[in-house]
């Protein structure tokens, strides 16, 4: 007693090598499509440019992560070791020229910091973790990660077109052409 | 990526020649600052002793270490890239190879700069020390320095004349050979029909021993004419510190070159933006270098408290050079990083050119404050009857350091131009050239 209903993914089409791919990547781009990715088992040079991807937002996001760290290190160590508990080391001040003692302390927390946006924000990003892909649902994608070659276009593409989208990938080269449907309970 | 994938058609059979004409102009007028500056600023050591000179040559012996230690540096940088090249094993930038070749072959002409610190005339406002040790007078000088200044005696081993003349000596011979050893198992390979390999094994093992002598070469150049400047100063970070602000403006020099030269429509199929962005990365890494370790020096100097130690900072932080100080600090680091950060900077060669401008200028700053702040301490000190008092700045005194610094630095460019039109702008038969021509990062 089978309820379960399927929705389409897209296409996944196979592709004859790394060169193949990126040339397909080229025409993809300049069919206008959005939504679509390449899957190659190693990484190929150049590929984002063939894909017409944009630079990430993700640096502007660690670059501002830097500088929190910055001012959190100056914050916590300024708060406690000028304001709150003056110590004198060494006949050291305890004012704004304690300062050096702070930029060990700055800079680490500069870096984890940045680490850390690093880190979140590229999951964040690649809205990772999941727990499955539609991809899997195929059964010739598994060879992504040995000898294949692949581009999917998705369905929610705002071009995609059942018949268009089908004969456009057959001519820029594509093989063994699949439509992809995930599962939905 | 290139838009065109480089093949051995794209490489001109003899390489790529720098037109004699496009540089013959400047490279006149250089030749005629530095033969008439070099003259004069002779003339002033040589007269030194004379009491009416003996004012200008005290002065002018500071302006003239500090010109001549920044352009040092740059040439020992170019040796120090052309070094790691080879030893690394680095296929990337045999393209650019021959401007890190072309940089450091202007080091053993450097002698010719840095002779007059040989002089005793010129020693005897630079290097206290020297004086105390010519007139320690008693069976041996060791002995009798005991007896007036015990921090010399300890350090006798190293401070002493004949053992400094040696090293002195050494820093050109030494690397000279290194560097003109190199250039040649290189240059060579231009006019070879069945290149082949050896010459790539052959540098490879002679690039790792020789980093010793790069090595010693700066670290003790450093030690010698700027920290001997102050016998009682002494810091284990120095010869970093300089390598360091070496290894870094050299490369800002090495970007500048391969701009000028891609302006001129040279290194057209060879050097691409990511050649640019791999220097850029350099670049941005020795600034990062650069502020750690002289963060460290102050930061180790500052806590430990020791007098001697302290004394360096504390004539450089009182009254007009701590701005200077401070302006290293954001002018060094902060604002370079910030810049550098971008890779579509360090992709786009002419900002990348104004960054490394901009660096050099940093650096000049930075050996203006290593070197001219000692000069008032020191010669009121070392000759209170003609200086005076002791102070930290000597009025008009900057003329000088003008002086010598356009006049070092014709010379720098001269050698350097003249180097550049020597041989091809780029190992043409280097097997690696498509490889370094073709790469992506």
């Amino acid at each position: 007693m089978s309820t379960t209903r399927k929705r389409v993914y897209g296409y996944l089409a196979e592709f004859k090598s790394a060169s193949a791919l990126y040339k397909a990547a080229e025409k993809v781009r300049d069919a206008g499509f959005r939504k679509w990715d390449c899957y190659s088992p190693y990484p190929i040079h150049g590929l984002d440019k063939a894909m017409g991807m944009k630079r990430s937002i993700l640096p502007w996001f660690v670059f501002f992560g830097g500088i929190t760290g910055t001012c959190t290190a100056f914050t916590l160590a300024y708060s406690t070791q000028v304001v709150i508990y003056p110590t004198v080391v060494q006949a050291k001040p305890a004012n704004i020229f304690t300062v050096p003692a702070f930029f060990p302390i700055m800079f680490e927390l500069t870096i984890l910091f940045s680490g850390f946006t690093v880190l979140f924000g590229l999951l964040a990003l690649m809205k990772l973790p999941r727990l499955n892909h539609p991809l899997f649902a195929s059964r010739q994608f598994h060879r992504a990660t040995d000898d294949g070659f692949f581009i999917a276009v998705e369905a929610r593409d705002a071009k995609f077109s059942p018949e268009g989208t089908r004969s456009f990938l057959e001519n820029i080269g594509g093989a063994s052409i699949e439509l992809v449907e995930e599962e939905e309970s | 990526m290139s838009d065109h994938h480089v093949t051995s058609a794209d490489i001109p059979v003899n390489g790529e020649h720098l037109d004699p004409a496009k540089v013959s102009k400047l490279k006149t007028i250089c030749l005629a600052i530095m033969a008439l500056g070099t003259l004069a600023s002779y003339v002033v050591f040589l007269m030194g002793n004379n009491p009416s000179f003996q004012k200008i040559a005290g002065i002018y012996s500071y302006s003239w270490v500090f010109a001549v230690f920044f352009f040092f540096t740059l040439s020992i940088g170019g040796c120090f890239w052309t070094l790691l090249h080879n030893v690394t094993n680095s296929g990337w930038g045999t393209s650019v190879r021959r401007i890190f070749e072309n940089l450091g072959s202007t080091l053993p002409w450097m002698l010719i700069f840095a002779a007059p610190l040989a002089l005793p005339q010129v020693q005897h406002y630079l290097f206290e020390w020297m004086n105390e040790h010519r007139a320690a007078v008693g069976p041996s000088r060791e002995e009798a320095l005991h007896h007036t200044n015990h921090l010399l005696a300890n350090k006798y081993f190293y401070m002493n004349i004949p053992f400094w003349y040696g090293r002195f000596f050494f820093y050109f011979v030494g690397l000279g050979a290194v560097i003109i050893g190199m250039r040649k198992l290189s240059t060579d390979q231009d006019k070879d029909d069945a290149p082949g390999t050896w010459r790539l094994f052959k540098a490879r093992f002679h690039s790792t021993y020789t980093f010793i002598i790069f090595a010693i070469t700066i670290t003790f150049a450093g030690f010698d004419w700027l920290m001997g400047q102050d016998y009682t100063w002494f810091s284990t970070m120095w010869g970093v510190y300089l390598f360091a602000g070496s290894a870094l403006n050299s490369m800002a020099v090495i970007i500048l070159t391969a701009v000028w030269l891609k302006n001129n429509g040279y290194l057209k199929n060879v050097v691409s933006e990511e050649h640019f962005h791999v220097k850029g990365k350099l670049l941005f890494a020795f600034t990062i270098f650069w502020a750690y370790v002289s963060f460290s020096q102050y930061f180790l100097i500052w806590y430990a408290n020791v007098t001697e130690e302290t004394k360096y900072f504390l004539i450089r932080n009182t009254g007009g050079w701590n701005t200077g100080m401070i302006c290293l600090v954001f002018g060094h680091f902060v604002i370079p990083f910030v810049a550098l950060l971008q890779s579509r900077w360090k992709r786009n060669w002419n900002i990348l050119a104004w960054i490394s401008i901009y660096t050099l200028v940093m650096h000049v700053l930075d050996h203006y404050l290593i070197t001219i702040p000692e000069r008032g301490i020191s010669l009121g000190n070392i000759e209170p009857t003609v200086f005076g008092k002791i102070q930290p700045t000597i009025p008009g005194a900057f003329v000088g350091d003008i002086i010598a610094f356009v006049t070092v630095g014709a010379g720098f460019l001269f050698f350097y131009l003249r180097a550049m039109g020597q041989h091809a702008l780029y190992p043409h038969r280097d097997p690696r050239i498509l490889e370094s021509a073709n790469i992506s990062n």
